[in-house]
């Protein structure tokens, strides 16, 4: 299985990119949950608001497909 | 003309009348960076140190900066100030929206207004037509209200700036609104308009801006624009906004709930960014020249309540106005938000301020009897509506109330001070500083009293730990220095921030717009020198030592989190007042927390030092000297 990681800000700099500027790619053998995914990076969670999959909000029991890309979105200031 | 710049400066004396026409000090603009900068040295130079902030020497400011409608990433800010009745001490506040761009496409770069009108007037600007005009019969309507209302008078292409009732009967956190639900809301700038008795800016323009290399610019906007276009943060962001950030600051448990009690809230699926999508969004909204679309157009549905139209809740308020007054519905939230916008007062304080008043009931400190026969529970949004009613209006209570949190605890009394949760009178914003130290260092030391925006700190505080101060004030000092440049250029900072683009790329667009030839480090010296001089203003205006004001409430280090994830954590005295030798230290500033000579010297301060010394509130010499570079460019920690 392979899954693309996408982020900005702080978190790009977190996942180490290797495909372009913003993704890294993520193999592993079988099925795996979000959680279990940013653990191979390794990657604290908490860094993350929250998790986007083509368009939705998905939450880290989320297992994704193959080739699908991740989208990590950081928490941002506001106002 | 000078490029980037409209190239008149307008100064208007509401008292008389009179409007007289400048051409903009572009050596201001240059030296100062426009927009906050221009209004610090300003406010600095003409202000008497003993105006009052409600008269008629104290000067109301409104600036467009040099980069605000050129067509850039984010171009589309302008920045109000004055003396702030909130804090006593320098003010501004931005917005974005489309009023800065029109006022530079009219030809102007700046208006200054003194003096008090004698009766209520609004400024109409259409190119070069400047008038005061009577604005009696738009006197007590709301600020979204009253926006129509102007439009239709005067025309669908004029954009329109706004004070509500609180503004004008005098609330010090009172804002200014414009593009139905744009706030330049922090220290009171709609309070000052409401004492010159300026209730509106009506502006239309259609003028070209003239920029130094606009080929140049052209093609680096270019390529910004294909670049964040594809970054991963555009999508969600155009989708929720800063709204979703609720659910993540409550995992995280940094949210302030119950008026700052604890920071971590129960109820937060009914008011998160995915409820306000799903129940309230009608459509996305962008700024001037903007492919963000950060904006959430909304409506409030409260059953036998009318509906009403709104831009938000975003983060600050869905969590001040949300978890921090125990609504636990989107809708409430969302109606609350409307319900300040149109009475005019800032959601950021006018949240803290009302949740300081649900604390005082819970505790029994006010009581129906002072409610008019209401109560003031967590959650009601009939009793947020009526209290809002009482402070709007000053009656009973609502007069102490008026003031914020910090005039309401001294009249209160009873210890309510430990928990009026403000510094220098600014009430906090939307992030609970005792488990996140920077925060909270960021609250103390802002230089317009306790605000994120200048310093945010959280995820900062996550990756060095949040159970140390240690490395957080050079961090802070940093963020305080490269923040504000955004608020100078009247640009919106959310590219930089949330969309990479580098501070390097920001002063090379500035250079092409204005032909200035200046560097990343001349600006962070620039922005430096801009703190310091409101440091200055602030000291001589209060005249006292500077650490005296840069305290928290005693509930930052007196309670503990009593529930959620962050249980049992919170700071101790000591690291509050280790956090600020540090900070000082970092600065150049003495430990009484006054700047220096060799620090104002070295930022071309010497006036200001000069002048500190005459009140004796000049810092002492540093020891071995001051620091060559005040604050550290951030990086993560690599993991």
């Amino acid at each position: 299985m392979k899954v693309f990681l996408k982020a900005g800000g702080q978190l790009r700099t977190m996942i180490k990119p290797d495909v372009d500027h913003y993704t890294r790619l993520v193999e592993f053998d079988g099925e795996k949950t979000l959680a279990e995914i940013l653990r191979l990076l390794p990657l604290d969670p908490a860094y993350i608001a929250f998790i986007y999959v083509e368009s939705k909000i998905r939450d880290l029991s989320y297992k994704p497909s193959d080739g699908q890309t991740i989208t990590l979105q950081p928490p941002v200031s506001g106002g | 003309m000078a490029n980037g710049l409209a190239g008149t400066t307008l100064r208007i004396n509401l008292t008389t009348g009179e409007i007289k026409r400048f051409p903009t000090d572009e050596k201001l603009m240059r030296e100062w960076f426009g927009g906050r900068g221009a209004i610090a040295k300003i406010l600095y130079d003409e202000v008497p140190r003993d105006a009052d902030p409600f008269g008629p020497e104290n000067l109301f400011i409104m600036t467009a900066g040099p980069m605000s409608g050129a067509f850039i990433p984010g171009g589309a800010k302008i920045s109000f100030g004055s003396v702030s009745p909130l804090t006593n001490g320098h003010g501004d506040s931005n917005m974005g929206g489309h009023l800065g761009p029109t006022l530079k496409f009219a030809g102007y770069d700046m208006v200054i207004f003194s003096g008090i009108s004698p009766k209520p007037v609004y400024l109409f600007i259409d190119d070069d037509i400047v008038e005061l005009r009577d604005a009696s019969k738009y006197w007590g309507i709301g600020s979204l209200d009253c926006e129509p209302i102007l439009k239709k008078d005067l025309g669908e292409d004029f954009e329109i700036a706004t004070i509500g009732p609180a503004g004008e009967n005098g609330i010090r956190f009172s804002c200014i609104t414009h593009d139905f639900g744009r706030q330049a809301g922090r220290t009171g700038q709609g309070a000052v308009m409401g004492s010159k008795k300026l209730k509106a800016i009506a502006i239309r323009g259609s003028k070209d801006l003239k920029v130094f290399d606009l080929k140049k610019l052209t093609e680096q906007v270019s390529a910004i624009v294909k670049r964040t276009q594809v970054h991963p943060n555009m999508e969600p962001w155009q989708k929720y906004g800063t709204a979703f950030f609720i659910d993540w600051s409550n995992k995280n448990a940094v949210i302030p709930t119950f008026n700052f009690q604890t920071t971590y809230y129960d109820d937060i699926a009914g008011i998160d960014g995915e409820k306000l999508v799903e129940k309230c969004l009608i459509t996305h909204k962008a700024c001037f020249g903007c492919w963000m679309n950060c904006g959430k157009y909304t409506k409030a549905v409260i059953p036998g309540k009318e509906t009403v139209y709104l831009e938000g809740p975003e983060y600050e308020t869905g969590s001040l106005c949300g978890s921090n007054l125990g609504m636990t519905e989107i809708n409430q939230v969302a109606y609350i938000n409307w319900l300040m916008d149109n009475v005019g007062m800032d959601t950021m304080s006018g949240g803290g301020v009302v949740a300081f008043g649900m604390e005082c009931f819970q505790r029994g400190l006010i009581t129906e009897a002072d409610l008019e026969g209401h109560s003031l529970k967590w959650g009601s949004v009939d009793d947020v509506e009526h209290f809002v009613d009482m402070i709007v209006y000053r009656r009973g209570i609502g007069e102490h109330f008026s003031g914020g949190t910090k005039r309401a605890a001294e009249a209160i009394g009873h210890g309510s001070e430990k928990f009026a949760m403000q510094v220098k009178g600014q009430e906090m914003s939307g992030y609970d500083g005792r488990f996140a130290p920077g925060m909270m260092l960021a609250y103390m030391t802002c230089d317009i009293g306790a605000h994120h925006n200048r310093a945010w700190t959280i995820t900062v505080d996550m990756a060095e730990g949040q159970d140390t101060i240690d490395g957080r004030a050079k961090v802070v000092v940093y963020l305080q220095h490269i923040r504000p440049l955004f608020d100078c250029w009247c640009i919106c900072r959310l590219f930089w921030g949330e969309l990479d683009i580098e501070p390097e790329e920001i002063v090379e667009s500035l250079n092409h717009i204005t032909g200035w030839n200046i560097t990343a480090s001349e600006a962070f010296k620039t922005s430096e020198k801009i703190w310091n001089l409101v440091r200055c203003h602030y000291l001589e205006r209060n005249q006292a030592n500077g650490r005296t004001f840069d305290y928290p409430p005693a509930r930052a280090w007196e309670d503990k989190i009593p529930t959620g994830p962050n249980k049992g954590k919170g700071l101790s005295k000591e690291q509050v007042e280790g956090m600020l030798d540090d900070y000082y230290s970092c600065r150049g500033w003495d430990n009484d927390g006054n700047p220096s000579r060799e620090v104002l010297e070295d930022l071309t301060l010497t006036f200001a030092a000069d002048n500190l010394e005459k009140v004796g509130l000049l810092g002492k010499p540093i020891p071995g000297g001051i620091p060559e570079v005040r604050g550290e460019r951030y990086k993560p920690k690599a993991f």
